[in-house]
């Protein structure tokens, strides 16, 4: 597989070929050659069931299906972009609205944040402001996720876990749970709180990937 | 160096006609140099920022600046110094003519020598500098440079040298078949944001950036009334009766 070549550290080059045909955020096309399709899909790979499930669970992006023969360059609103290559072995987690482009090879799902941390993890859900429901990406292939000023991989280990800014966090793969840890004393009752009042734990092995800066998407 | 691990510059060791880091020029001003009204960021040096209605300038405006839709936009600098220009924190290239054309993003657009000669492209909201001389410009991420034949979204696309000819492309294919017919006819499905792009065919070198969302509105409104004067009379009654419907919609919404 020929693989995304990153141009800039804002702009992605994608081959796309009959059979090697990838999804991408709308609108996030920044220029082609050869010729090449995009038809606006409102499954992104899944079911017609996953799809209206997404659409209940407001995970939702516009997604588009890219298809022909060519090579395609991907950005969007300038912010960076990384590479994350799935070999089949793990799930990626990660935020819809983060995800750039995918290939088509790659099985696209949605999970409920209450499978990973229970109750705790809907509290996170909540907390963070990405919802209840998170995008899950399986299989072998590779995907290109948008952050604000770059990203960092942090290694997740048994003995070692990895406390995260929600506001930060990106994506994170591999058998990992997290769970909001909250440092709210009396400091933060008479507003005189640090303003690093909730932070997110994430403990297993894996991989997680962090921005760097706090702001959304 | 100094405690944060930046280095502290003076009039003296600032580069002459360079970068001081990916996000600021330095201009090593002798003379006259045209810069866009907000992207001065400092200066060292006796330098005079002058209006280009204002009357000594007369004879350099006609000869060099032939864009009467953008002059309320720029200014001539003149003197002595180091002038230094930014623009939004997006990465600041120079970039030199010899003999040569260039278009380039009207807003992207930071600073020309006189010695080119600015034209207003006939792509809407683009420049073109024509001449020898030195010119600075801004992107969102570095600079990339393609070769036709290729295809660019609007918003990506930065400019082009030489001439390869800009045309636009529009794509529709998903439209066909009932599935299609029926997303064009209701609007299901939505659209995918990509039917229109910017065709590239020819010798030449097309510039791109990361795309960028905001658009400078005032100087697309100013390029509308600027072809207005294309426009019969029916035609501006068709766009009375256009601009009034769209009106009364907003409104209601």
């Amino acid at each position: 597989m020929p693989g995304y070549q990153k141009i800039t550290s804002k702009m992605l080059q994608v081959p796309v070929a009959p059979g090697a045909e990838v999804y991408s955020r709308r609108g996030a096309m920044l220029a082609y050659t050869g010729s090449v399709a995009f038809a606006p899909s409102t499954t992104a790979g899944q079911s017609i069931g996953g799809a209206i499930g997404r659409a209940v669970a407001g995970e939702r992006s516009a997604m588009m299906h890219v298809t022909g023969q060519g090579e395609v360059m991907f950005g969007h609103a300038g912010l960076h972009v990384s590479v994350v290559d799935l070999s089949g072995g793990d799930t990626l987690f990660v935020e819809a609205d983060r995800l750039l482009v995918h290939d088509a090879s790659l099985q696209v799902g949605t999970m409920f944040m209450g499978e990973q941390g229970g109750v705790r993890g809907i509290v996170r859900g909540a907390v963070t402001g990405q919802g209840l429901f998170t995008t899950t990406l399986t299989g072998k292939g590779s995907c290109g996720l948008l952050s604000h000023g770059g990203v960092m991989e942090l290694p997740i280990g048994p003995q070692h876990p990895v406390h995260v800014d929600p506001q930060a966090y990106v994506a994170h793969r591999g058998q990992v749970q997290n769970r909001l840890t909250t440092a709210v004393g009396l400091r933060e009752l008479i507003g005189r709180g640090s303003g690093e009042g909730f932070q997110l734990e994430l403990s297993g092995s894996g991989v997680v990937y962090v921005q760097a800066s706090e702001r959304k998407i | 160096m100094s405690s944060f691990g930046t280095r502290t510059w003076n009039a003296a060791t600032l580069p002459a006609n360079d970068n001081v880091n990916p996000y600021a020029f330095s201009v090593d001003l002798d003379g006259q140099w045209f810069a866009q009204k907000g992207k001065m960021i400092a200066y060292y040096g006796q330098v005079r920022f002058e209006a280009l209605s204002s009357g000594p300038l007369d004879a350099l405006v006609a000869r060099t600046f032939n864009s009467p839709l953008y002059a309320q936009d720029w200014i001539v600098a003149q003197g002595r110094g180091k002038l230094l220009l930014a623009d939004r924190g997006f990465d600041v290239n120079s970039f030199d003519l010899d003999d040569g054309n260039l278009t380039v993003r009207a807003g992207n657009l930071l600073a020309f020598e006189p010695g080119l000669e600015l034209k207003q492209s006939i792509i809407p909201g683009f420049l073109t500098l024509i001449g020898t001389g030195r010119f600075v410009a801004a992107s969102n991420g570095a600079v990339h440079f393609v070769e036709p034949p290729i295809r660019v979204d609007p918003q990506a696309l930065l400019g082009w040298a030489d001439c390869p000819s800009p045309c636009h492309h529009y794509d529709h294919s998903y439209m066909r078949g009932a599935f299609g017919a029926a997303r064009m006819v209701f609007g299901i499905g939505g659209s995918s944001g990509e039917e229109h792009q910017f065709d590239f065919t020819g010798q030449g070198t097309v510039l791109m950036q990361s795309s960028e969302a905001v658009m400078n509105e005032d100087v697309l409104l100013r390029d509308l009334e600027g072809q207005i004067g294309m426009v019969g009379t029916s035609g501006l009654q068709r766009l009375q009766q256009t601009i009034s419907r769209r009106l009364s919609s907003e409104r209601q919404g």
